[in-house]
């Protein structure tokens, strides 16, 4: 197991800088993940601490080794690619022995540690077939596998769930997670899917335009989001962001604290439907969306701009219905007028 | 009448019976076909079927005599002839030094010009011009280069203290010369086609390679060339049947000389046929020629069907 270590890490095409001064510490045996928007840089700082990326500034550790002028195959990682770049010439049994025999390992080393990993995956039927004759999922575990027989220090994880249906990706996310309590090697994982880092991360990396916005645990970033940005990306449907003065002007009820806030945020599972004016602020319901276990409304409130609320139970408002919403104000994140939270 | 009326009068009016939506489709389908078809039927069948009945004549091109000889004429070309035989091992060996030699060249210009750097639409554009320059021009060029001691070829040679052979004179140099300059005029082609099979192999392949430690060699050995299997057979069979039929440089630069050294098969079919008038004979061999490129072909269909398999 080890840990790493990136200062101020900077990587340009050009004159077009993609990661700016990145500084992250990663424990041993920690689950990292990378997540952000498309083109916030997040695959390139995995391929640039692989090795697949030339690192144009700053200075990467794994371990106690510098690692920046490094070649790849000796950082002691292992990476899982979104494609999962199975070799279709080759049978599972070779493409997870393929790392293994170009370093010239004995046939009976390989073979055991091909089949010790095919055990843990539960692969041994599917030894002699080739990827095209594999299922998305069972090929994401061979290309795990693969990663796996190369007893590397560090996982590295490309989005490697975004190919499959959202039943096996529920599947294969506990899969990785059982994996990692197993092994308990340093995993880094890449995705764009906010849910996926919730459920896995031991702590989250949010990253905007190259440069990281928030680090911290899956339920920091929920419960105390450092701006606006990291609010509205963490959480499911995202945080309703609405000006401060107004919804200050319009609320009943017990008076808001905005401290110099500009804008304020209330999750839509934090916003409750109350009669007409029983809770805080009247808005009309422009569109119910029927979820199953309850219904996402969108509520247009006058003077203040529309809100998504997440309403459990299978009796829901309609559209056209004015309702009331209540909500607690400790419930209610506060910030400034560059989207920096203010905590209280 | 309205004009929605005039409309509906005119669509009753134009309606058909026995013009169903399958009819009509079946009929759009076969006018869509027919210029492809109408091209073929005149420009290859009807030749080819011409070629076969001339094959089984005696036919003198200057007395316009014809004669019904059966199969006399393929009976004599594979028994009797001894040039047949010749010709059709020069074929063989202007195959065997054409196609391993343009694959590899090929090869080696797609791997260094398939990855972007500056310049590369230069020398791709380099490369490849030969391919789509005249094959008059190209042949009357080299035969200038290869000329005895006034060849620039040879002077050039001399300046570094070689003394270079009488390229296109010498029989046991001719047919070198020939097929290495039909070499440098078509392997921009199967450049091309290497390049497009390189540039479709997924990057990550040969990333995931490298993270697992192989050397360039490896991932190009383990890699690379296996991917590339599918269009390395395409490539070798489509040079192969091209080297088979090339007439036009072999004309141009030698002439089937010296001593019959580059007399290859389809240059002798044009002898046969136009210097010598025998059109009966000459068809004969092209038949077999047919015969020879036909099975090359099959030979392609099965290896690309197991290949796929």
């Amino acid at each position: 197991m080890t840990s790493l270590a990136l200062s101020n890490l900077a990587k340009s095409f050009g004159p077009v800088k993609v990661i700016r001064d990145i500084d992250l510490s990663i424990d041993d045996g920690e689950f990292v993940v990378f997540v952000g928007p498309s083109g916030c840089g997040k695959s390139t700082l995995l391929r640039m601490i692989a090795g697949l990326e030339d690192i144009t500034s700053g200075d990467l550790m794994i371990g106690e080794r510098r690692m920046n002028e490094v070649s790849a195959s000796k950082r002691g990682v292992a990476m899982v690619f979104q494609s999962y770049a199975l070799y279709p010439h080759l049978t599972v049994r070779q493409n997870m022995g393929f790392g293994l025999k170009v370093r010239k390992m004995p046939v009976d080393e390989i073979n055991q540690r091909v089949d010790e990993a095919s055990a843990t995956l539960k692969l041994d039927v599917l030894m002699d077939r080739f990827p095209r004759e594999l299922s998305g999922g069972q090929r994401q575990r061979v290309a795990i596998g693969r990663a796996i027989v190369g007893n590397p220090d560090v996982f590295l994880f490309d989005e490697p769930l975004s190919n499959l249906d959202a039943e096996l990706r529920v599947h294969m996310r506990a899969e990785i997670a059982a994996l990692h309590g197993r092994l308990g090697n340093t995993m880094i994982y890449v995705t764009h899917d906010q849910i996926e880092a919730m459920t896995l991360a031991d702590r989250i990396v949010v990253l905007r335009d190259g440069r990281i916005e928030q680090v911290g645990t899956p339920r920091e970033l929920y419960a105390r989001p450092a701006n606006v940005f990291v609010a509205q990306f963490i959480g499911s449907p995202k945080m309703n962001i609405c000006p401060a003065a107004s919804i200050a002007r319009e609320m009943s009820g017990d008076n808001l604290e905005l401290n110099k806030a500009v804008q304020v945020g209330i999750r839509p599972e934090h916003l409750r439907v109350a009669a007409k004016d029983a809770g805080n602020l009247n808005g009309r319901v422009t569109v119910s969306e029927y979820t199953g276990a309850g219904s996402l409304l969108h509520i247009e409130v006058d003077g203040v701009g529309s809100f998504l609320v997440a309403e459990e139970g299978q009796v829901g408002a309609q559209q056209g219905d004015v309702i009331g919403l209540a909500f607690s104000n400790d419930d209610v994140h506060l910030f400034d007028k560059d989207g920096v939270a203010i905590h209280r | 009448m309205t004009p929605s009326e005039k409309t509906t009068t005119m669509a009753h009016a134009s309606r058909v019976p026995w013009l169903t939506l399958r009819r009509k489709e079946a009929l759009e389908a076969w006018l869509f076909v027919s210029p492809t078809l109408i091209g073929f039927v005149i420009f290859f069948l009807g030749p080819l079927i011409a070629v076969g009945l001339y094959s089984l004549t005696e036919w003198n091109l200057l007395s316009q005599e014809s004669t019904f000889v059966g199969v006399a004429n393929f009976r004599d070309a594979l028994t009797v002839n001894p040039d047949f035989w010749h010709v059709v091992r020069n074929s063989a060996l202007f195959a065997l030094g054409l196609v391993p030699m343009n694959m590899a060249l090929a090869l080696m210009l797609a791997i260094a010009l398939s990855r972007p750097f500056f310049g590369v639409v230069f020398f791709r554009t380099i490369f490849f011009a030969p391919v789509i320059t005249s094959a008059v021009a190209w042949a009357i060029v080299w035969k200038f280069l290869l000329q005895g001691e006034a060849g620039a070829v040879n002077q050039l040679l001399a300046s570094i203290g070689i003394d270079g052979p009488n390229w296109l004179r010498e029989p046991n140099w001719a047919m070198f010369a020939v097929i290495v300059t039909r070499v440098i005029k078509m392997v921009g082609l199967n450049m091309i086609l290497y390049i497009a099979a390189l540039q479709a192999i997924p990057r990550d392949y040969e990333q995931a390679a490298q993270l697992e430690g192989a050397s360039r060699w490896q991932v190009f050995h383990m890699v690379i060339w296996p991917l590339l299997a599918p269009t390395t057979l395409i490539i070798m069979v489509i040079t192969t049947i091209g080297s088979f039929k090339v007439f036009d440089h072999i004309y141009l630069m030698t002439g089937g000389g010296p001593e019959n050294g580059t007399l290859v098969l389809a240059y002798y079919i044009y002898q046969q046929g136009f210097e010598f008038f025998n059109i009966g004979y000459a068809s004969a061999l092209a038949i077999i020629m047919f015969v020879i490129v036909l099975a090359l072909t099959i030979v392609q269909l099965i290896l690309r069907q197991k290949g796929s398999g």
